[in-house]
């Protein structure tokens, strides 16, 4: 156990590492991430233009438009909320590179080595996503701190804080088991790649990363609601914009604990059965 | 001698085919994937027009107009993705492994063989896509009873349907094709200075998410939004690629065009000329920083 | 006239440092440091038309970048080439036309396509007549022995395979010049030793100007009579095999049958000796003392079989490049000196 902490270790220090040498790329992904997002304000704006009576202006100084309950505040507010949402529940690269191990054999390796597979991946996600956060705080500071009047309800309280940080960390780790199930997938099937992008696609919908969920129609939320997409991006923002309150606050925390130990289990039952089928395969 | 470009070309579009054909259920899975990407974006416009009328007061984006707005940027998009994007990232690749070698040592010009080996033909099928939205959009506006012509802000608009308008869209999609091209060429030579540059596809849908909406957003979004406007008109030309040949069938605004609408098609065709030098100019600068990867 | 001269030819690379430790990770996000490396400096040679040529050189030595210097891959940062009158950094598509450069670690083909579609892009790209493209392939393929192998994706051929396509690739517009930067790197003996019978009656026909590096030193036995030895980015030694092992080893190696076993006893304190398997002893003599080390043992001894030969030429080899590279190190001690 404790000759695992140390391997890990070692692997997680070299992942930073690795990911500080190609810093330019990664300063530049950092700004242009929030690009989509100023579209997406621009684009709100010229639509709660037409919806609200002309000149108008409601107590909270943006216009009096309402859909499904966002004023426009609300909207914009949202689409920050889901950056950072995604900052944590986004796994770049994570279904390819497992796949790619799997198809050019490297995968051998964890069956050789006395390491694990995802516990190597893992410790390289976090190292991943603390460098980001690490050289991303300055941007995202600012980026707020810019469009704080947005936030038309400042700061919610400490206890929704608390759910909303709790959910964060868990999207963080349904993200990373999630596609790591994709990427396991490429065991039994070479090209994944078509399956990394229908689960893009399910995420950019279901997940609310492009329209705050409430949007849909009843029947189709309904059932995006039983799915696990939402709490990739949804929840953490409506949590913290006080769309999800009280009780169901804490249903859905607990729904989302729940999804993230069904994908550990599930990714730890395709990961054994991978490497059966891949040994029987004769590689 | 010049080597035969068009005989390459059609030999890299015949090694693909061949190629996506020897894959063909990822071949499949590639064309339902574009098209569910374009119905999902299709999606969430049904669901912002369930709210509103238009896009901007006044703009004459309409749900009809928008759609066939919405299907321009598709087949430009279409157009990129089979014959630029697989190209460009495999171009960073070439310079990471080092096999941009191969690429200078042929007696053809550089930038041509690195920029059309793969033709990803699945992409196609969105462009199709397209055009059925298109189509369908096209013949909802013109089938309507001009007495009953739409009212906007603007007040009683006319818009007449002439058979010019389809190869004018055809060289305006053109054109924004060439500038898309310029744009993406740009990108990825860059990865000659910065090393990987694992994020192409994330620039790449970063920059180009601007052009996928109509520019009166920004034009009536302050000073920020002029300045975002400005930028991606004159600096980075990509909001011509969509909005003028999706002006030309759409006409938001009525017929015939406004004089501006005039003057920036003209803009599109000096812009796309203009990108594509831009972009022969960056490439060969950066082949000068290539040091090739020591095997 | 020479048809590749090669005049005060030089080429530095900036590498970056990386850096131990975290902190100085951090750090490097904002500056990094940077040493020059001199991959080539100062080199110059001319090659005659129909020459074999080999690079030898340790790893990192600068025979690659001198390969793609002449291919025009890459610029120098001084100095001058011509390779048939071009300079190849100029990338003339005349040039570019009239040699080819294969190298054993990266391939041109496509992975997923059989190797004659590859082949047909190329026919394209150099623009060769359909009949002469079918003429060259077909003697090619046959030559090589992978006619049967045409119609197979790339991906599922043998890495010897693999290399006798890239190589029929390569040649398929018939270049003057060819540089082969280790193209039996990996390859099995049996597949090696066909590249090389390959190519040495592929240049015997043709005499065109083949200029190759290997660390194998079979091939290079094989096939060059000229050798080029390439340390630290200079060229260090530049003439026929037979002299690397005049110059570079002082000693021959004698191996005696001897009548009887008995007799190796009084041999065995024999300086230098390698082996001894009775009744053979194996030695090590400078090249001075055979005839009377030799005449010495033959008058006390009775012998069934005498051989005398040079050492093996990897030996020499290697002690060649630490020879080199001591001597470049001391020139460019004294050279910081002054």
């Amino acid at each position: 156990m404790f000759s695992n902490a140390i391997t890990w270790w070692t692997f997680f220090k070299i992942s930073i590492h690795e990911r500080l040498i190609y810093r330019a790329d990664f300063m530049l992904g950092t700004l242009m991430r929030f690009l989509p997002t100023l579209t997406q304000i621009f684009l709100w704006w010229a639509i709660y233009d037409v919806i609200s009576t002309p000149g108008s202006i409601d107590q909270t100084g943006g216009p009096d438009g309402d859909i499904a309950g966002y004023k426009y505040g609300d909207m914009v507010a949202y689409y920050l909320l889901v950056i950072i949402s995604r900052a944590f529940s986004s796994m770049p690269g994570l279904t390819r590179g497992i796949a790619n191990q799997i198809r050019s054999g490297e995968v051998k390796k964890f069956l050789i080595q006395p390491v694990d597979m995802q516990g190597c991946l893992l410790m390289q996600r976090i190292a991943h996503k603390l460098v980001y956060y690490l050289i991303a705080t300055i941007p995202f500071a600012l980026v707020f701190w810019l469009c704080g009047d947005f936030f038309v309800d400042g700061w919610p309280e400490w206890d929704v804080l608390i759910v909303f940080y709790c959910s964060l960390l868990l999207s963080f780790l349904l993200g990373f088991f999630l596609e790591s199930c994709i990427g396991l997938i490429g065991f039994w099937f070479l090209e994944v790649t078509s399956l990394t992008f229908i689960y893009m696609l399910m995420t950019f919908l279901l997940s609310g990363h492009m329209f705050p969920l409430d949007l849909l129609p009843d029947s189709i939320g309904n059932f995006v609601d039983f799915l696990p997409f939402k709490y990739l991006a949804y929840f953490p923002a409506a949590v913290f914009l006080g769309k999800v309150e009280g009780a169901a606050m804490y249903q859905g925390l607990a729904v989302e604990v729940f999804w993230v130990v069904l994908f550990i289990v599930l990714s730890r039952i395709l990961w054994w059965k991978g490497i059966k089928h891949y040994a029987g395969f004769g590689g | 001698m010049q080597p035969s470009y068009l005989k390459v070309f059609l030999t890299f579009a015949r090694n693909s085919l061949i190629r996506d054909m020897s894959f063909r259920m990822n071949f499949v899975l590639q064309c339902l994937s574009s098209m569910s990407w374009a119905a999902m974006n299709w999606g969430l416009f049904k669901i912002i027009y369930r709210h509103t009328g238009e896009i901007g007061r006044g703009t004459g984006w309409h749900e009809n107009e928008f759609f066939i707005f919405l299907g321009t940027v598709w087949i430009v998009n279409s157009l990129v993705q089979t014959f630029f994007m697989a190209n460009a990232e495999e171009f960073s690749e070439l310079i990471r492994t080092g096999n941009l070698d191969f690429a200078l040592l042929k007696p053809i010009d550089t930038q041509f063989l690195i920029s059309f080996p793969r033709v990803n033909w699945a992409q196609v099928s969105n462009g199709i896509l397209g055009v059925l939205l298109i189509i369908y959009s096209m013949f909802k506006i013109y089938s309507q009873d001009p007495e009953a012509a739409e009212i906007g802000t603007a007040g009683v608009m006319s818009k007449k349907f002439s058979w010019i308008a389809i190869p004018a869209f055809l060289f305006f999609v053109g054109c924004g094709a060439t500038v898309m091209y310029s744009v993406m060429i740009c990108l990825a030579s860059t990865s000659i200075w910065f090393g990987r540059n694992q994020n192409l596809y994330n620039f790449w849908f970063y920059i180009t998410n601007f052009y996928r909406y109509p520019m009166e957003i920004y034009q009536r979004g302050g000073g920020i939004g002029m300045a975002l406007w400005c930028t991606f008109t004159f600096v980075i030309p990509i909001l011509v690629v969509s909005n003028i040949p999706a002006r030309i069938l759409a006409q938001p605004l009525g017929s015939p065009w406004k004089t501006w609408e005039w003057g920036l098609a003209a803009f599109a065709i000096v812009a796309s000329l203009w990108s594509l030098l831009a972009s022969r100019w960056v490439f060969r600068k950066a082949l000068l920083s290539y040091r090739s990867a020591s095997s | 006239m020479a048809i590749i001269e090669i005049k005060n030819l030089s080429k530095t690379y900036k590498v970056y440092q990386k850096q131990e430790g975290l902190l100085a990770s951090v750090r490097g996000l904002f500056h990094r440091e940077h040493k020059e490396v001199h991959a080539v400096r100062d080199i110059n040679m001319t090659v005659e038309e129909g020459e074999f040529v080999a690079f030898l050189g340790p790893n990192g030595a600068g025979k690659t970048t001198t390969l793609k210097l002449l291919s025009g891959v890459i610029n120098p940062d001084g100095g001058t080439a011509t390779v048939m009158g071009h300079v190849p950094w100029e990338r003339e598509n005349e040039y570019r036309r009239k040699f080819a450069l294969v190298m054993g670690q990266k391939n041109q083909l496509w992975w997923d396509l059989p190797a004659l579609e590859s082949f047909r892009l190329n026919q394209h790209i150099y623009r060769v007549p359909k009949q002469v493209f079918e003429e060259t392939r077909d003697t090619l393929c046959e030559m090589l022995d992978v006619t049967r192998l045409l119609g197979q994706p790339v991906r599922e051929l043998s890495l010897g395979e693999r290399m006798k396509m890239e190589l029929i690739a390569a040649l398929l517009h018939q270049p003057e010049v060819l540089f082969l930067d280790e193209p039996t790197i990996g390859l099995d003996v049996v597949a090696q030793h066909k590249i090389q019978k390959f190519l040495k009656s592929y240049q015997q026909e043709r005499n065109n100007t083949i200029i190759l590096t290997s660390h194998y030193m079979k091939d290079i036995e094989a096939l060059c009579k000229r050798v080029v030895i390439i340390a630290n980015g200079s060229i260090y030694h530049d003439g026929s095999l037979e002299d690397i092992v005049d110059r570079f080893s002082g000693d021959k190696i004698v191996t005696l049958h001897l009548a009887e076993s008995r007799a190796l006893d009084g041999l065995a304190n024999l300086p230098n000796v390698i082996e001894i398997e009775a009744p053979k002893i194996k030695f090590r003599v400078e090249r001075d003392e055979v005839g009377k080390v030799l005449s010495q043992i033959l008058g006390a001894h009775a012998v069934d079989d005498i051989v005398v030969e040079d050492p093996p030429l990897e030996e020499v080899i290697s002690n060649v490049f630490s020879e080199a590279e001591k001597s470049q190190e001391a020139e460019l001690a004294a050279r910081s000196n002054n």
